[in-house]
């Protein structure tokens, strides 16, 4: 199966990933215009006071002095502290971080439920009305902005049929999945359907390949064939597409969280950009390499599992 | 003798009317019940809650129901009443101010309120290395402990607004022994940590905190305050604050019934929310003002010439503005036009009607004489997406288009745009304001008075202006202290803003929650808040 060699391989190639972004992002929030006590301080404060603040937290070195003291603090595990709340930025990724992960993995799990046999009822009945009318579905779902539907979804199956919560995060775990059916929903939408019509084109070539063909010949069930030769293969190509989708999806993460106002770190980062706030930034940076990484990893070693050639 | 009867006769009419009213407000048709939590939706979480170092709306709007100041402003917002200080003097020739200290006050972790506390609160309040706030209580030289239960403030000089001070989040009294116990080796650090786990002694204390997501107070065991029915404040056990930054979602909310209640109401949704009669839409009046904010140095910074460097030119756009069209547009029609540079609320305010009547021609005029016949063109700074911003400025853009004047609207983020004002980079932004003490002197130190932060950055320096203000500060005498604010508001007249207008809080409640009050100055009262079973 898998062999040891390429997770190793695969896991040390995130080391060089990682400095990188640990020096990009270092650069672009200080390149970025504005400053964190500009941002945040409001109209009142005055320069004299601006500048006592700066000092207090060696905003006024210079940005390699700054950067040294930055890439010394990570190596000790020490992210810094928040310029806006004043916490210390572990505690606030710790906080904010896995509403949005369960999130996107219910997201994820629910575009593949969904694309998944909408996918093959698509390709098996290729042109015809079942297949016109999940195409049309789909390109529907792909075209509407993430902030409508989820505004749509809130109207209806929320304020009105009272079905769901408006928004919000719950207090135990089975409370929160319940109140994140819907904001996964709205972010499986887009995702099932690119997963959806990468999938049908995948199946419909799997069903063309003479592997299939050579199947049907030697008698198998139609069943047999479906699971183990087409899916089995169609499936590679899309995994493949997966987790570079699950990095966009923490992107449309934002919108959807503000909406239905769950604190995940979609909110947090915009709400850090805005406010200039450095350490928060950096911190949240850091920490989204690694889940993207680790995704990206996963997919890879799936993709490896699915097609032994692909770890070779 | 006639006059001295007549005296007692009004005096015992009006002792008469005052113990009606007494009576009617502490006997309501039926006691307040107790008990629930109130769910309020607010659209962004309270930062950093220390009283001292915070610094931004979200803080000081949250910190009253913490923290207990010696003096409370009044449900108005304009006079004083007592808080822990039960009484109060201030020596005739304006130097000290006597404070009594309440019997048997104590903070939410059941230890007493020493004045050895309040001595340690204020003079922290009154550092001017700790927070943006300490000038509000700059006059104060020395905090001295007469007995256990008298403080005396020794004022440098005399100060007319100090009794007001004294209401205002950062005179908040804490307990020095548990915010001098917490870790950290500087105030700064120690007040990290208490803003964590804060202890004050207001209606509520903190029970727990999810940035960003939502926070949790619960009532203070320990609260001095009585309520109708002669037992200890608040009426409520607890308040749940869900941070809920989309608007509509917010509103969706209490429509549903999970909130009992919302704040910052879009104006555009007012009218609706009226109209349901399951919902009480409220509009608390503010002290907040929306202006145009000018930068009138002769140079730009990037050194070309700056037309708005001319009086007539500033008058003229002003004059040219149709604020009665922008509150209609922007506001929905919930706002009044400006009167003054300072809000209708805030004492010593002098105008009536708009600022500057809208007269296109007069306008027109006044930019012949300033020498702009042909007009000219300037940008206005505007945040990216914020629809009341664009509007203003879309609108603004088309009222000047006759009078030969071309607005181009930049759009920046927040933290772009506060930086270049700072630096005087900008042409002209929006801006909003709102008191926090119910006195004239803090809007007028940032809007008039060049040395704070250069009249709000804009450059504008008025040498009359800055010695009235100067004067005012000490000023005792009421009728002078008018005058020299009446002046100061005539001179600003021709001074760096667009007046645009005054616009209320808007805060929608469920129907049976009753004696919720936001007051002039922003602070949310929940003390007298109970849900009507």
């Amino acid at each position: 199966m898998l062999n040891a060699g390429f997770v190793i391989r695969r896991l040390l190639q995130v080391i060089p990933t990682f400095i990188f972004i640990l020096v990009v992002t270092f650069l672009i929030v200080r390149l970025l215009p504005g400053d964190p006590l500009s941002a945040t301080a409001g109209d009142r404060v005055t320069d004299a006071q601006v500048a006592q603040s700066k000092a207090e937290l060696g905003l006024d070195q210079p940005v390699l002095v700054q950067f040294v003291d930055f890439l010394r603090r990570v190596a000790t595990g020490d992210l810094g502290r928040s310029y806006v709340v004043r916490i210390p930025v572990w505690s606030l990724i710790g906080q904010r971080l896995p509403p949005t992960l369960l999130l996107s993995a219910m997201a994820t799990a629910m575009a593949i439920l969904l694309a998944v046999p909408l996918a093959f009822v698509s390709a098996l009945r290729r042109d015809r009305a079942a297949d016109m009318v999940i195409r049309g579905a789909f390109q529907v779902g792909l075209s509407m902005p993430v902030f409508y539907i989820g505004l749509v979804l809130l109207t209806v199956f929320s304020a009105q049929l009272q079905w769901f919560p408006v928004g919000g995060y719950g207090d135990n775990w089975p409370d929160r999945i319940y109140h994140l059916l819907l904001p996964a929903f709205t972010l499986a939408v887009s995702l099932a359907a690119v997963l959806m019509r990468n999938l049908r084109s995948a199946i419909v070539d799997v069903l063309n390949a003479e592997y299939v063909d050579f199947a049907r010949a030697k008698g198998l069930m139609p069943r047999v064939i479906l699971g183990r030769h087409v899916l089995r293969n169609a499936l590679i190509s899309t995994v493949a597409l997966l987790g570079p989708m699950v990095g966009t999806m923490l992107g449309g993460a934002v919108i959807t969280e503000s909406v239905f106002a769950i604190p995940g770190v979609g909110r947090l980062m915009i709400d850090s950009i805005y406010g200039r706030d450095y350490p928060v930034i950096q911190g949240l940076t850091m920490a989204l390499a690694v889940v993207v990484s680790l995704i990206f990893l996963a997919t890879d070693l799936l993709q490896a599992a699915l097609d032994p050639r692909v770890a070779k | 003798m006639k006059s001295i009867v007549r005296f007692a006769a009004a005096t015992t009419l009006m002792a008469g009317i005052s113990l009606a009213a007494m009576a009617a407000s502490l006997a309501p048709a039926a006691a307040a019940p107790r008990g629930g939590t109130l769910v309020y939706g607010r659209y962004a979480d309270s930062l950093f809650l220390d009283p001292v170092l915070n610094d931004a709306n979200v803080d000081i709007w949250i910190l009253s129901n913490l923290y207990d100041t010696l003096l409370l402003p009044t449900d108005d917002g304009k006079d004083v009443q007592p808080g822990l200080a039960t009484a109060w003097s201030l020596s005739p020739d304006g130097k000290a101010v006597t404070l009594t200290l309440r019997e048997g006050a104590k903070f939410s972790d059941g230890s007493p309120i020493t004045a050895d506390d309040v001595k340690w609160s204020l003079d922290r309040a009154r550092d001017p290395k700790n927070g943006i706030w300490s000038f509000l209580v700059a006059s104060v030289g020395s905090v001295d402990i007469k007995d256990p239960k008298t403080v005396v403030l020794n004022l440098k000089n005399p100060d007319p607004a100090i009794i007001h001070a004294l209401t205002v989040f950062n005179t908040a009294i804490l307990p020095e022994k548990v915010f001098e116990a917490q870790p950290g080796a500087t105030d700064a650090d120690k007040a990290k940590a208490f803003g964590e786990h804060p202890v004050g002694s207001g209606a509520f204390m903190l029970q727990s905190w999810s940035h960003g997501s939502e926070m949790t107070l619960v009532k203070n065991p320990y609260y001095w305050r009585m309520g109708d029915d002669g037992k200890p404040l608040p009426y409520l056990d607890g308040i749940k604050f869900e941070v809920i930054p989309d608007d509509a979602t917010r509103i969706l909310k209490v429509q549903s019934g999970e909130l009992d209640a919302s704040e910052f109401v879009p104006f555009s949704r007012v009218e609706e929310l009226k109209a349901d009669d399951k919902l009480n839409m409220e509009l608390f009046p503010s002290t907040k003002v929306t202006y145009g904010n000018l930068n009138v140095r002769p140079k730009l910074k990037n050194g070309s010439d700056n037309p708005l460097s001319s009086e007539k030119v500033r008058l003229a756009l002003n004059y040219a503005a149709d604020k009665d069209a922008i509150i209609a547009i922007v506001t929905h029609g919930v706002g009044t036009p400006m009167s003054s540079f300072m809000s209708a609320a805030t004492p010593l305010h002098v105008g009536q009607g708009t600022w500057f009547p809208v007269d296109v021609d007069k306008a027109k005029e006044l930019m012949k004489e300033a020498g702009f016949e042909k007009g000219f063109s300037f940008s206005c700074l505007v945040i990216a997406g914020n629809v009341d911003e664009i509007g203003i400025a879309t609108a603004l853009q088309q009222m000047w288009a006759p009078i030969g004047v071309t607005l181009n609207i930049e759009q920046v983020d927040n933290a772009t745009l506060e930086s270049r004002y700072r630096d005087g980079d900008f042409s002209m932004r929006l801006g909003y304001w709102t008191d926090d003490i119910a006195d004239p002197n803090e809007i007028t130190s940032y809007f008039a008075y060049s040395p704070t932060i250069e009249s709000q950055h804009s450059g504008w320096k008025n040498e009359e202006a800055d010695k009235l203000f100067e004067q005012s500060q000490q000023e005792l005498d009421p009728k002078k202290r008018a005058d020299e604010y009446a002046r100061i508001q005539e001179l600003y007249k021709s001074g760096p803003i667009i007046a645009l207008y005054e616009a209320p809080y808007p805060v929608v409640l469920k129907k049976d929650v009753k004696g919720f009050l936001q007051i002039p100055l922003g602070n949310n009262i929940f003390s007298g808040t109970y849900i009507q079973k």
